[in-house]
C-alpha cells in the first residue's frame, strides 16, 4: 500500500493529537465553559411531569457532569405549584448549592425568588420561560429559546411544498402562549397574503393536550374541505387526531412541527396511504437546557461562557429532501422520546421509562 | 316533585309539560335540539357525519363519568377523585402493556381492582366513617394521583394498537366508543329503575332516614354507590387511553367539571335522589356539542368560552329556574292582595 504525502502528513499530525491527548486526557475532555473552581449545580423544573421533561432533566444532569469541577448535581420538580417552585429555589440555595439552572414556568411571578437567591451571590440561570427582570440585576443570564426562527424554517419550508400559496392550519397551546405568538411571527414574516390562516386568530388553541387536539381538529377538519399544511409546534400531540382524515376520507396534508419518536413512526406507517402527506419537523429542543447549564457552569467556576446566548432550535426532519435528516422512526423504543435531542435514544428511552 | 306540585296547581293547563317524569328530559332534549338547530344555522360543519364521528367517542366518555358521577350525587354525595381515578386508568392501560397487546387485558384488570379498591376506600370514608364526601373523595384524589405518578413519573405513552382499535374503533358506521356508553346507559337504567336493588337505591338516596326506618341498609347502598362510580371512571379511563393515543397521565382533570355539569343539566338533584340517566347522558351529547359549536363558529378562543358558557347557563336555567312558578308566585299573591307582607 502506498501513501500520498498529504494522507502521510494527516496521519502524523494525527497520531500527534492523539499522544498529546493521551498525555492529559482530563484536560483535552473538558470543555472550555468549565473552569477550575469547584461548585455544585442544581436544576429547577417547574414542572417535570412529562416526557420531554425528563428528556430534558437527563440532558441537563449528562451536561453539568461533563465538567469535572461540578461535585454534586440535584434537582427539584416543582410539580406545576408555584409556591412548591419557589421554595425549592429558595431550599436550594440555602442547601448551599452554587449554580442554579431554573425553568421558571410560572413566568414573572418567579421573580422574586430568583432576584433573593441571585442577591445572595448565587449563579442563578433561568432558561426557556421568560420570568422579566434583567441579567446582572435579577439574575447572571438569561436562556430563551428563539421560537421565531422556529415559525420562518416552518414556512420557508411551506414555500417549497406549496409555492403558490394555500391554506393553513396553526396549533398551538394554551390561550395567549408567547411561544405561539412569536411562532406565528415567524410564519407571518415568510408567508404572504397568498397563505391562508383557516383557525380563528392567533392560532387554534389546543393546551397541548392530545384529546383537545383531536375535538379542535375534528372541528377544523369538518368545517375546511381544503386543508394544505398543518402548523403545529408541538407534532407528537397531532398523532391521535391525523388519522381523522384518513376516516372522512381524505389524505392527511402536510405538516410543519415538531419531532417525536411517534410521529416520525406515524408518518413511516401513513405515509403510502397518504399522497399528501409529507413532514417537516424542528428541533423539540430539549437542548435548550445544556446552554443553559453552560452559562451556569461557566459562571459558577470561572470557565469561560459560551458565544451562544439564545437557542436556535436545528431543523431536524425533512421528508421531501431529507435534509438534513429523512423522517425518523425507533419503533423499539418508547413514542415519547425525541430523537432530536443530543441525549442518545436509549438514553432518553431509560429516563422515560424510569418510573 | 314537590316543585311540580305548586307549578301544577299554579298552571294546571301546563300541567302535561310539567310532569316531573318528563320535565328533566323534556328540558335536556329541547335544549338539545335548540343547540343542533344553532349548529345547523351558524355551524353546519359540526353535525356533519365526519364531525360527529370525531366528536362522539368524547361525548361517550363525558356520558359514561356523568353516570359515575350520579350515582354519588343520588346518594347526595360528590365524587371528587374522578380525575385521579379516569387519570390512574389511562396510565394503568397504556404504561403496564408498553405496546404489547397481550398484556392488555391484565392491564385493564389492574386498572379494575385499583378502581374497586379507590371505590371501598371512598365509600367506607363517606359512608362508615361519616366524613364529608368532598372532604373524603379530595383525598383519595390526591391518593390516585400518587399512584398515577408511582406507575407513569407523570409520561405519557403511546397505546396498544388493540385499546386503539377496540375505543378509536367504528363498527356499523358508529364510533364504538358510543356503543360503550349506550350499554352502560342501559345496564344502569335497568339496574336502577327495574330491579329491587336499584328501587331500593334510589329510595335511600331521596330520604336516608326514612329508608333506614324501612329497614334498608342505606350505608351498604352509600358505600356501594362510591365503587360502582369508580368502575365507570376505569372503563371511561381506558376509552380515552384508545382515543387519544398518546393521552397524558393527567387526562382526568379535563373530565371533572363536565361531570358534575352533565349531572346537573340532566335534572338530577345534587342533594340526592332520584336520577335521570338518559337526561345525562343526552345531556353529555348536549355539552359536547357545544364545544364543538363553539370551535366550529371559528371566533376566537375568548368568545368560544364564552358561548360555552352562556349556553351552559342557559341549559341550566332551563330546567332550574322555575320560571312558571316564580312567575306565578310574583303575580298571583298581587291578584288576591297578599304582597302586603312584602310591603310590610
Amino acid at each position: 500500500m502506498k501513501f500520498s504525502a498529504k494522507r502521510k502528513l494527516a496521519f502524523a499530525a494525527a497520531a500527534a493529537v492523539a499522544a498529546l491527548g493521551c498525555s492529559n486526557l482530563a484536560l483535552a475532555d473538558t470543555p472550555s465553559w468549565c473552569g477550575p473552581k469547584q461548585a455544585t449545580l442544581a436544576l429547577l423544573d417547574g414542572y417535570g411531569g412529562n416526557s420531554w421533561r425528563q428528556v430534558t432533566t437527563a440532558s441537563g444532569k449528562e451536561e453539568a457532569l461533563k465538567c469535572p469541577s461540578i461535585t454534586k448535581y440535584e434537582y427539584a420538580d416543582g410539580q406545576g405549584d408555584t409556591q412548591k417552585s419557589i421554595s425549592d429555589i429558595k431550599a436550594m440555595a440555602a442547601k448551599g448549592i452554587d449554580a442554579l439552572v431554573v425553568f421558571p414556568d410560572a413566568g414573572p411571578a418567579m421573580l422574586p425568588a430568583i432576584t433573593s437567591v441571585y442577591k445572595s451571590g448565587k449563579v442563578i440561570v433561568p432558561y426557556r420561560v421568560e420570568a422579566g427582570g434583567k441579567p446582572g440585576v435579577n439574575y447572571n443570564k438569561f436562556i430563551g429559546t428563539d421560537f421565531k426562527n422556529d415559525g420562518i424554517n416552518w414556512a420557508n419550508w411551506i414555500k417549497g411544498v406549496l409555492p403558490n400559496g394555500g391554506n393553513l392550519l396553526f396549533l398551538s397551546g394554551p390561550a395567549g402562549n408567547s411561544q405561539g405568538l412569536d411562532e406565528l411571527a415567524g410564519l407571518k414574516s415568510v408567508l404572504g397574503p397568498e397563505y391562508k390562516f383557516l383557525n380563528p386568530e392567533p392560532f387554534d388553541v389546543t393546551n397541548w393536550d392530545p384529546a383537545l387536539t383531536q375535538k379542535v381538529l375534528t372541528a377544523e377538519i369538518a368545517k375546511n374541505p381544503k386543508i394544505d399544511v398543518i402548523v403545529s409546534d408541538f407534532g407528537p400531540s397531532l398523532v391521535g387526531a391525523l388519522p381523522l382524515f384518513e376516516k372522512s376520507g381524505r389524505s392527511i396534508p402536510a405538516l410543519a412541527t415538531s419531532d417525536g419518536n411517534s410521529l416520525g413512526c406515524f408518518w413511516t406507517d401513513h405515509h403510502k396511504n397518504n399522497p399528501d402527506f409529507k413532514l417537516f419537523t424542528v428541533s423539540t429542543e430539549n437542548d435548550n437546557v445544556r446552554l443553559a447549564v453552560q452559562w451556569a457552569v461557566a459562571a459558577a467556576t470561572g470557565g469561560t461562557p459560551p458565544t451562544e446566548e439564545i437557542f436556535k432550535g436545528p431543523v431536524f426532519e425533512n421528508s421531501v429532501t431529507g435534509q438534513p435528516n429523512p423522517v425518523q422512526c425507533r419503533s423499539d423504543l418508547p413514542g415519547a422520546i425525541y430523537l432530536s435531542a443530543q441525549l442518545p435514544a436509549e438514553k432518553q428511552a431509560a429516563a422515560v421509562n424510569s418510573k | 316533585m314537590d316543585l311540580t306540585g305548586d307549578t301544577a296547581t299554579a298552571l294546571p293547563d301546563a300541567r302535561l309539560f310539567l310532569l316531573p317524569r318528563a320535565k328533566s328530559f323534556l328540558t335536556v332534549v329541547i335544549s338539545t335540539v335548540v343547540l343542533v338547530l344553532a349548529c345547523l344555522l351558524f355551524a353546519p360543519s359540526s353535525v356533519t357525519w365526519g364531525a360527529l364521528s370525531g366528536s362522539l367517542p368524547f361525548a361517550a366518555i363525558i356520558a359514561i363519568v356523568g353516570l359515575g358521577q350520579l350515582l354519588v350525587v343520588q346518594q347526595g354525595g360528590f365524587d371528587l377523585s374522578l380525575a385521579g381515578g379516569v387519570s390512574l386508568a389511562v396510565v394503568i392501560s397504556t404504561h403496564y402493556p408498553q405496546g404489547d397487546n397481550a398484556l392488555l387485558l391484565p392491564a385493564v384488570l389492574m386498572a379494575v381492582a385499583c378502581a374497586i379498591l379507590a371505590g371501598l376506600v371512598n365509600g367506607v370514608l363517606v359512608s362508615l366513617f361519616r366524613l364529608n364526601a368532598i372532604v373524603a373523595t379530595i383525598g383519595v384524589n390526591a391518593l390516585l394521583y400518587g399512584a398515577v405518578f408511582a406507575v407513569s413519573g407523570g409520561v405519557p405513552k403511546t397505546t396498544t394498537t388493540l385499546l386503539a382499535a377496540i375505543a378509536g374503533g367504528q363498527t356499523a358506521g358508529l364510533p364504538n366508543a358510543v356503543y360503550f356508553a349506550l350499554a352502560t346507559l342501559v345496564v344502569f337504567s335497568f339496574v336502577s329503575k327495574k330491579t329491587v336493588a336499584g328501587r331500593r337505591f334510589e329510595a335511600i338516596g331521596d330520604n336516608p332516614l326514612a329508608a333506614r326506618s324501612a329497614g334498608l341498609r342505606v350505608r351498604h347502598h352509600q358505600l356501594l354507590a362510591y365503587v360502582y362510580a369508580q368502575l365507570l371512571y376505569c372503563m371511561a379511563g381506558v376509552l380515552v387511553a384508545g382515543i387519544t393515543r398518546e393521552p397524558t397521565a393527567f387526562q382526568g382533570n379535563s373530565l371533572l367539571l363536565p361531570s358534575v355539569a352533565v349531572v346537573v343539566l340532566g335534572g338530577t338533584s345534587l342533594l340526592g335522589g332520584r336520577g335521570f340517566p338518559v337526561s345525562t347522558v343526552i345531556a353529555a351529547f348536549f355539552l359536547n356539542q357545544l364545544s364543538q359549536f363553539a370551535l366550529a363558529v371559528g371566533v376566537p378562543y375568548s368568545a368560544q368560552t364564552i358561548i360555552q358558557a352562556l349556553a351552559l347557563g342557559f341549559g341550566i336555567g332551563v330546567y332550574s329556574v322555575r320560571w312558571t312558578a316564580n312567575l306565578f308566585k310574583q303575580t298571583k299573591p298581587t291578584l288576591k292582595g297578599g304582597n302586603n307582607e312584602v310591603l310590610g
